[in-house]
């Protein structure tokens, strides 16, 4: 008899099949999800993304939700093709849960990161055919070592830890060497600043990559749409409303652009 | 030996019996609503007895504490793939318990060549809205009830009728007139189990009736609290996210504790 606590386990028991490569798509545009990037500030890590989402040079929807809360600690930012990433992040979602509740403790921070390798390297047959390559970030409140952590990964499963930042998607060549370079020789680095200086930051980022990665849809002040912005701090989860990212953008942001 | 009508029916018949004496000294479990959302409470020795669900749905038991281990994880695996396969709404008490919980401890009751499940449930589900919501109890032999406002589980459904009794003339609106409604439901229900079993068999204590003021029922309780623990779990309905259970800590029992108890909590 197991310790009966892997819900990816009850579910491939049950049938589930996760991670099949499907040839029949080659040659088919496939829907991708685009800029994310987390790093720590004072309080804790930000995690922000794009809301665009597109098959080769079509625009598929404008109001992707690519920041995705897994539990009351934990977020998953995807980048790549949203069908699987979403599937990932309701197995993950389901799996913290469902330990959480048969042992009656909150899976380990260690654990959370296990889960999200196991799914991708399960997904590695389907990413290598081109149906479904899924780079995340997860980042999440430690609560045994009192900290915040980012992670990234490669397609095949490999984590890495982001010490001060983490960006991936088709826009991250943009701003990774932004964020070197305001952490580096800026007035104060990432880890120092408060909320509202990290948010500007996180908005001036995103829309630097929409500037150079068609990919990456960047404030759209018209239709009202704004980046996804979280916090994660030691009290959980948060999501920066967008009726506070307008008048950081339109004061901090737009008159340098 | 069972082939014949009549002995399958009266070996069903000793498994009653059977079981009704594996109740006698377990602890009662009292459910009520109220404005804060449903509010789940017993004492315990050791093993906790109530427990989280799903999103909306906690768990009461009485029994043998492997039984209720065993049905636990069957009610976790079955609304963990329903809310993975189709959606957390769907994950329903009425679905979980008609279709999959009361089935099993039914066939398990009347599989007279093996062991039954010593188990009573108390499942309590929180609506999207207040006054949807609801509670399911299941016996050992796979029958169930839906009730709306509060559910006991006593050792006897005489004693379950003598608690629901006193419960019903209680006020329940905010979480604290809960939290000592249902610990003085408890002490009802506990109070006359024990009466039952130091007087015997012969004596009828549910019928009888008993002393039921506070300040008795208080004396009771700090006895009780003494040697066992206080166990609370509320189905908050002001909990950010969509999980909504949350077990009261000695802290929080502490504040909302009638003055007469509170002390008492270690």
């Amino acid at each position: 008899m197991g310790m009966q606590s892997d819900f990816y386990q009850l579910l491939k028991e049950q049938g589930h099949v996760f991670g099949v490569p499907s040839q029949t798509a080659r040659g088919q545009e496939l829907t991708t999800a685009t800029t994310i990037l987390a790093f720590k500030y004072r309080d804790g890590v930000l995690v922000a993304g794009d809301r665009r989402a597109t098959a080769g040079n079509m625009v598929m929807y404008d109001r992707t939700d690519k920041v995705l809360e897994i539990d009351r600690h934990s977020v998953m930012a995807i980048a790549g093709v949203p069908a699987t990433a979403y599937e990932m992040a309701r197995i993950l979602e389901h799996s913290f849960k469902y330990f959480r509740r048969t042992q009656l403790q909150e899976l380990s921070f260690e654990g959370k990161l296990r889960a999200l390798s196991k799914l991708l390297k399960d997904n590695v047959p389907a990413a290598l055919a081109g149906t479904g390559a899924v780079v995340p970030i997860f980042a999440g409140y430690d609560l045994e070592q009192e900290v915040a952590k980012i992670y990234f990964y490669d397609i095949l499963g490999a984590e890495f830890e982001g010490v001060d930042y983490a960006v991936s998607g088709s826009g991250s060549p943009t701003i990774r060497g932004i964020l070197h370079y305001v952490n580096t020789w800026g007035e104060q680095p990432l880890s120092a600043m408060p909320e509202e200086q990290a948010t500007v930051q996180a908005l001036r980022l995103l829309t630097s990559a929409a500037e150079f990665d068609s990919a990456t849809g960047g404030v759209n002040r018209e239709a009202g749409l704004y980046p996804v912005i979280k916090f994660i701090t030691a009290s959980g989860v948060r999501t920066m409303p967008d009726a506070q990212l307008k008048p950081l953008f339109e004061t901090k942001v737009s008159r340098h652009v | 030996m069972y082939e014949e009508p009549y002995k399958w029916v009266e070996a069903v018949g000793n498994r009653r019996t059977y079981l009704d004496e594996q109740f006698k000294e377990g602890a009662p479990v009292v459910g009520v609503t109220c404005e804060r959302g449903i509010l789940l409470m017993t004492m315990s020795k050791g093993t906790p007895k109530l427990y989280e669900i799903y999103d909306r749905l906690a768990l009461g038991g009485m029994g043998h504490p492997a039984d209720l281990e065993k049905l636990r994880f069957n009610l976790l695996e079955m609304a963990h793939v329903e809310g993975f396969n189709r959606s957390a709404s769907d994950v329903t008490g009425g679905r979980l318990v008609k279709y999959g919980m009361a089935p099993t401890i039914k066939q398990a009751f009347e599989e007279v060549f093996k062991a039954p499940f010593i188990v009573k449930i108390l499942l309590a589900e929180i609506g999207q809205k207040a006054g949807k919501d609801g509670f399911l109890t299941i016996n050992y032999d796979g029958t169930f009830e839906e009730k709306s406002q509060y559910a006991v589980l006593a050792a006897t459904s005489a004693v379950e009728q003598k608690m629901a009794g006193y419960l019903r003339e209680q006020s329940r609106a905010s979480l604290a007139d809960a939290v000592g409604t249902a610990i003085r439901t408890w002490a009802v229900g506990d109070r006359a189990q024990r009466r039952v079993l130091d007087e015997g068999e012969g004596h009828d204590e549910a019928r009888t009736s008993q002393v039921t003021d506070a300040e008795t029922l208080y004396a009771y309780l700090r006895r009780c609290i003494a040697e066992k623990t206080v166990e609370c779990a509320l189905l908050d309905r002001h909990v950010q996210g969509p999980s909504k259970y949350r077990a009261l800590g000695v802290d929080e029992l502490k504040t909302l504790l009638p003055n007469e108890l509170s002390p008492s909590l270690s």
